[in-house]
């Protein structure tokens, strides 16, 4: 419990540099200089060995000796065919000379023959490479000193979805996909402003991750922007291959059991954290977001907090806030007062509860621990099976192995009854990886419970508080805005307050621009409403006509 | 690695703590089942001859150091785990009788920790006191002195201050072993017949806890619920027990209930009060609703005065016969002024016969030791200097009385 | 070490109040009544007036001396050696403090619930719990005593609010007390109850705004102050100042007469208890945080984590000298009275010697805030 460590930061250290083109460290600075037998013996070393590469040699125009390089399997093969591969070997029908070798043909080949728009030119061989690793055609022609890199890239995808763990009744229906290109388009039709920045880099020495950091100029604290760049810059790994991995390189402690970074497969969950001040990581490959800094309290909000009315929000916040705390401390509560101090419930309660508990012939935190462990079996079991079978394995580990351990014998009503209200407050909690870590620590609070009684869950949770206070997200207090105390942050963390509460943009993030809704908006909104269509108005003046 | 290190560190510390964890083990754990849950508790004097046939268990047969003290019995009511059923659905154990749901035993011994350590080595499981919510005692151990109670009760920790503690006339453990047929509990009917008692104005709220606050008080007595075991094993509420010092001192009507929580204007009200108002037999039922009361204390040449202004709100709820017919509000002065004459002559009778006892239950005392400290600490300052100067003292009853209501009838 | 430079003034009066409020809510009637019988919240009062003339003097010399704490300035006042033995003075009677906070409330503990627990094992457990803390910047620290200020005000007012049917005025006149032997001693005895309000000597050169020190200090004090009178008002108020007598924890006690309406809990006690775990937690993790911090400046260590289990072992067995709890709040008294010495006249000295030289620390704005 007591054993949370908190991860120094490694000094920066250069050595950044020449990482992302490692894959094709063999080529050294080779260029592409007009050789092409050399360009291609040299793509070929690199890449020939795999059956999936193709070149194909053809003729610029019939005449000059050229080359394509490229994966079939990524590209599509259509547009290769008709856009590149076919203007490149008639030439354009409406040329009055073909032109000689060089610069002028490059020229040439650029202005007039192709229909492809995606073109890029590349000098290094490495770089070369490395593109068409990534889904890129390359071609390069006998006498031209540089590469053609055409943006042919097609991957399968799957279509725009529901989000499938967070899902709403109120709010847009899309979730991310694993595309990242997908992704940013998702983000940037919901922000059409130039101010969303969306930087990209490589990480992964063999996976070459591409990672989008987005965030919005002129809200986000540059030097947060800054701190995520150095903290991605230093990571040096074989493959980031889900935004998970990605998580576990910056957040500021690894040991601890509470998330630090939050993810979401929403798209406006990460615009509205974007308009927060916050930054959101996307991964290519993963169809989580991550979103930093995070404080705790996100993890129980959700998007329809701010979809539904204030009110009625406020409510469920509540309720939400209520089953985490179940969560965590239902079953060790129980253990201390059967065990330690039953004169707390009332008499004739405690007597019944005795009564069941008579059969029983483990002590409550045995019960309780057998109970509890049994539960995250069958829970674990049911996210494992199949989905069509996972509903009946749930009705039958919840309700018969349930009734039947009471029947036995072996656990007292009141224990199936807490341990069911524990799991199911643990699913209240929108955010599965900080239910997760209440889940976990349920155990050594029974433990000590067990130990200690209601003192014993009292040094558990002054433990877990402590540890809470001490953690950081890229140095924001993880309480944050409950501690330390800010008047302006508790109106978005018990409640939902009104949105003309919430004027400016949580201040913990230190947004330059802090300003969310106009002062006009807020004063408009505390006016008398206007009654245009009162009847008393309509009638008077005679335009409520009608018939 | 340093990062290695660190989890090995971590490792090594989770292992050695849950290493002592399992070492030292769960001193206090005692599950709810394996306590005998005491719900009531009787104290008696024992029949003679219970020193011989007590074992030798706290002491050796000649080593009590209190040779004074005679021998007590003390009885418990435990709870009988399995045969309370849980939830109001099961009909199993609660049916016929309680009998079944609790188990009375008694023990003898010296002391109350003597004879209950006498009962506990009768009993497997420990004794728990936890839920212990009546304390009964039977009338002639609360004469003899209730020091030993109170400070066993009080000392532990596991006992309630919200616990009822009753004198009892008789023999106290009847009580214990009292089968009434409304509660599967009998220990919870006890305690609910002077929960009720209470909220119907039958008797003021007093737990143990307040018993000893009030004992305690060097201008205060205290006092306690008498009751007394029906034919139908029923509890009746039949007056106040009140004290001087630690001392029994004596019991009260039970209309003196009503007079004594008028003096101290005590809510809710609920006694019934008989109000003759020409002869014998025009006498009407009234019910009082709401009391108040002011206590004053003045000087006067020296001496305080103690002024008791009582006011009652009354409701008209019987007439015996149709002699007296009301129907305007001149014919309710009438019945309100014998009220009031009634209502004085019994809070008077109440206060002259605690002052001939010098037992001030009143507390009289407080208030003036509270609002004439001068005299109070000059002349007083002490229990036993107020219990004689409390027979001397002065006091005055106002009493004024309201009918607001006649209920549904007319006239 | 560059000193982080941001903790707020209502953190700062956070800290003192979660400070302050500690194991020593439990017996203050009983210290309270000793002195003046219903007289009892005057008696509060006047112990808390005393314990703010040592507060004034120690939050005065720390606003002269924004970066300094006690330690650091004692030696710029009256010199290194002079100032040696008062710190040390400080550092070994906070670190006693400590360990008999820990001990009352092991001792606590063990009377009220967990009968058969060692006591070494409840002690022990909670000067672990206050040693890891330790571990933490003050930054956290302060953190910590902000999470915690509302678990300490809410369960007490609620206990005093349930218990408010009961008590009765009368209880608590003459306000002035009936009699007055040993008022002075019990005076004392509350006024060293408020000692851990010394920790402002720790915290001043890590505030935002060391000119508001006062203000802080003042409204920590008034609050706990507020709170111990509310509290012995309550448990006189509800028992009597004779029956308060004869209690060892009165505002347990207190605990144990109030239900939660509907009879959710039927007692509050052990419940109460369990919440008040934090509230002692916080008084240990100050006193402890000060005794290690003020160590390692002392030795001029830049990092004060070394001592955080070093000083447990000493601690412990300094909580196991007692041999009774009658002892105990014996030695808690005469310690505590001691203390006095400590935490008012000591800084009392250093301030008429600074003021008499001239001396004063450099203003904080020359260094860059955090």
């Amino acid at each position: 419990m007591f054993l949370f460590g908190k991860r120094k930061r490694r000094p920066s250290s250069g050595g950044v540099e020449e990482r992302t083109w490692r894959p094709a460290e063999r080529l050294n600075e080779a260029a592409v200089n007009g050789d092409l037998e050399r360009v291609v013996d040299q793509i070929r070393e690199v890449l020939g060995e795999n059956d999936d590469f193709t070149i194909r040699r053809f003729q610029v125009f019939g005449r000059y000796p050229a080359a394509m390089f490229f994966y079939p399997n990524m590209i599509d093969m259509t547009s290769l065919n008709s856009e590149i591969l076919k203007p490149l070997m008639y030439g354009p029908p409406h040329a009055e000379r073909l032109p000689e070798k060089g610069d002028e043909l490059w020229d040439f080949i650029l202005e007039t023959t192709l229909y492809h728009s995606d073109v890029r030119s590349e000098t290094l061989v490495a770089k070369v490479v490395s593109d068409v690793l990534r889904g890129q055609t390359a071609v390069v022609i006998e006498g031209v000193e540089k590469a053609l890199l055409f943006g042919t890239r097609t991957i399968d995808k799957r279509s725009i979805d529901q989000p499938a763990t967070e899902q709403v009744i109120r709010g847009p229906r899309e979730g991310f996909i694993e595309l990242l290109s997908t992704n940013i388009s998702l983000i940037r039709y919901r922000l059409q402003t130039p101010d969303l920045r969306v930087k990209t880099m490589e990480i992964g020495r063999r996976s070459q991750s591409k990672v989008a950091i987005c965030y919005m100029q002129g809200i986000t604290n540059p030097e947060l922007v800054e701190e995520i760049t150095r903290r991605l810059e230093l990571i040096d790994v074989d493959a980031i291959l889900d935004s998970g991995y990605l998580e576990q390189y910056i957040e500021d402690n690894q040991m601890s059991p509470f998330p630090q970074v939050q993810y979401t497969e929403r798209p406006d969950k990460v615009v509205a954290n974007l308009l927060e001040g916050r930054v959101a990581l996307i991964v290519d490959g993963s169809p989580l977001a991550l979103v930093v800094p995070t404080v705790f309290s996100q993890f129980y909000q959700t998007v329809e907090d701010y979809t539904e009315r204030f009110l009625m929000m406020s409510a469920i916040r509540w309720a939400r806030l209520i089953a985490l705390v179940f969560s965590l401390v239902f079953p060790s509560l129980y253990v201390a007062i059967i065990s330690f101090n039953p004169e707390l419930i009332p008499t004739e309660f405690a007597v019944a509860v005795a009564g069941g508990r008579a059969g029983v012939p483990f002590p409550a935190i045995v019960e309780v621990l057998v109970i509890e462990i049994s539960m995250e079996v069958l829970r674990e079991a049911t996210i494992r099976l199949p989905q069509q079978v996972g509903g009946a394995l749930s009705i039958v580990g919840v309700l018969v192995v349930g009734q039947a351990a009471v029947a036995a014998g072996f656990a007292s009503p009141i224990t199936v009854v807490i341990i069911a209200l524990t799991t199911i407050g643990s699913f209240a909690t929108p955010a599965y990886n900080a239910a997760l870590a209440l889940r976990l620590l349920r155990f050594p609070l029974i433990v000590l419970a067990g130990i200690f009684g209601l003192y014993g869950v009292m040094i558990g949770l002054i433990l877990i508080a402590n540890h809470l206070l001490s953690l950081k997200s890229f140095g924001v207090p993880y309480l944050s805005p409950l501690v330390p105390g800010s008047a302006k942050g508790m109106k978005d963390l018990f409640l939902r307050g009104p949105f003309w509460w919430m004027s400016t943009r949580p201040d913990f993030l230190y947004p330059s621009d802090k300003t969310r809704i106009s002062e006009r908006t807020v004063e408009e909104l505390k006016e008398p409403p206007n009654n245009v269509m009162e009847p008393a108005n309509m009638e008077k003046t005679g335009k409520g006509g009608g018939a | 690695m340093k990062s290695g290190l660190r989890v090995k560190k971590a490792l090594l510390s989770a292992f050695a703590a849950s290493f002592i964890l399992l070492l030292t083990g769960c001193w206090d754990r005692l599950e709810i089942e394996e306590r005998a849950v005491v719900l009531g508790i009787s104290v008696d004097t024992a029949p003679p001859g219970a020193a011989k046939r007590e074992g030798e268990i706290s002491h050796t047969a000649e080593g009590f150091p209190v040779p004074d003290v005679h021998m007590i019995r003390v009885s418990v009511q435990i709870a009988l785990p399995g045969k309370i059923p849980l939830g109001p659905g099961e009909s199993g154990g609660g049916g016929k009788g309680s009998e079944q749901t609790v188990w009375v035993v008694g023990a003898e011994g010296h002391t109350v920790d003597d004879a209950i350590m006498n009962l506990q080595q009768q009993i497997s499981g420990k004794l728990f006191f936890g839920h212990l919510r009546v304390i009964v005692v039977s009338e002639d151990i609360a004469r003899r002195g209730m020091q030993n109670i109170n400070d066993y009760f009080h000392r532990n920790p596991e006992v309630r201050r919200m616990a009822w503690m009753m004198i009892c006339k008789g023999k106290a453990e009847k009580l214990m072993n009292a089968a009434p047929e409304l509660e599967r509990v009998p220990a919870l009917y006890l305690m609910s017949t002077m929960d009720n008692a209470v909220k119907l104005g039958k008797f003021p709220e007093n737990y143990v806890g307040m018993y000893w606050s009030n004992s305690a008080k060097q201008g205060q007595e205290g006092y306690l619920p008498y009751v007394e075991l029906k034919k139908h094993q029923n509890i009746e509420v039949s007056g106040v027990a009140y004290f001087k010092d630690d001392k029994l001192e004596g019991m009260t009507k039970p209309f003196q209930v009503a007079a004594y929580m008028s003096i101290m204007g005590m809510n809710p009200a609920g006694y019934r009060g008989v109000v003759k108002i020409g002869g014998a037999s025009d006498s009407v039922m009234v019910y009082a609703t709401s009391r108040r009361s002011t206590i004053k204390v003045r000087m006067q040449d020296g001496e305080p005065i103690v002024n008791v202004s009582i006011f009652t709100e009354v409701n008209l709820e019987e007439k015996i016969n149709d002699q007296i017919t009301i129907k305007d509000s001149a014919s309710l002065i009438q019945i309100e002024e014998q009220n009031k004459k009634s209502l004085q002559k019994e809070t008077k009778a109440l206060i002259l016969e605690m002052q001939e006892k010098g037992a001030d239950i009143f507390g009289f005392g407080e208030y003036v030791r509270a609002k004439k400290p001068g005299y109070w600490n000059a002349r007083i300052g002490s229990k036993s200097k107020w219990q004689r100067a409390f027979k001397e003292l002065r006091i005055e009853v106002e009493v004024d009385s309201k009918i607001r209501r006649i209920g549904m009838k007319a006239k | 070490m560059k000193q982080a430079k941001h903790i707020t003034t209502v953190q700062v009066a956070a800290i003192m109040t979660s400070t302050i409020i500690g194991v020593g809510v439990l017996p203050i009637p009983l210290f309270a009544v000793r002195g003046a019988g219903s007289g009892a919240p005057l008696v509060t009062l006047l112990g808390a007036a005393v314990a703010f003339v040592g507060l004034f003097l120690i939050t005065r010399l720390g606003m002269r001396f924004p970066d300094q704490s006690i330690v650091q300035y004692g030696e710029v006042v009256i010199g290194k050696w002079l100032s040696w033995i008062g710190s040390i003075g400080v550092i070994g009677f906070f670190a006693i403090l400590t360990s008999l906070t820990a001990r009352e409330f092991g001792e606590v503990v063990i009377t009220s619930v967990l009968t058969k627990t060692p006591l070494e094992v409840t002690v022990i457990v909670m000067l672990l719990l206050a040693a890891i803390s330790t571990r933490n910047d003050i930054t956290t620290f302060a953190y910590i005593h902000l999470f915690y200020f509302p678990l300490l005000l809410g369960p007490a007012l609620l206990i005093v609010a349930l218990s408010l049917k009961n008590a009765d005025l009368i209880n608590l006149q003459p306000l002035w007390g009936n009699t007055h032997k040993g008022m002075l001693t019990n005076v004392l005895t509350i006024a060293s109850l408020f000692q851990g309000s010394f920790i402002i000597t720790s915290i001043i050169p890590a505030m935002r705004e060391p000119r508001k020190a006062m203000t802080a200090s003042v409204f920590g004090l008034v609050i706990a102050g507020g709170m111990y009178v509310t509290i012995v008002a309550a448990t006189v108020g509800v028992f009597g100042s004779e029956e308060t007598k004869n209690l060892l924890w009165p505002t347990l006690e207190l605990a144990k007469a109030t239900s939660l309406p509907a009879n959710v809990l039927e007692r509050l006690d052990a419940a109460f208890l369990a919440v008040w775990v934090t509230a002692v937690f916080t008084t240990l993790f100050s006193s402890y945080y000060l005794a290690v911090k003020e160590l390692s400046k002392l030795f001029r260590l830049q990092d004060h984590k070394l001592f955080s289990f070093f000083l447990l072992p000493a601690v412990f067995s300094m909580a196991m000298v007692p041999y009774n709890i009658l002892h105990m709040y014996e030695t808690i008294q005469n310690v505590g009275r001691i203390g006095l010495f400590v935490t008012i006249a000591y800084p009392g000295l250093l301030l008429v010697v600074a003021i008499l030289r001239k001396k004063r620390g450099e203003p904080s704005e020359k260094r860059s805030a955090g």
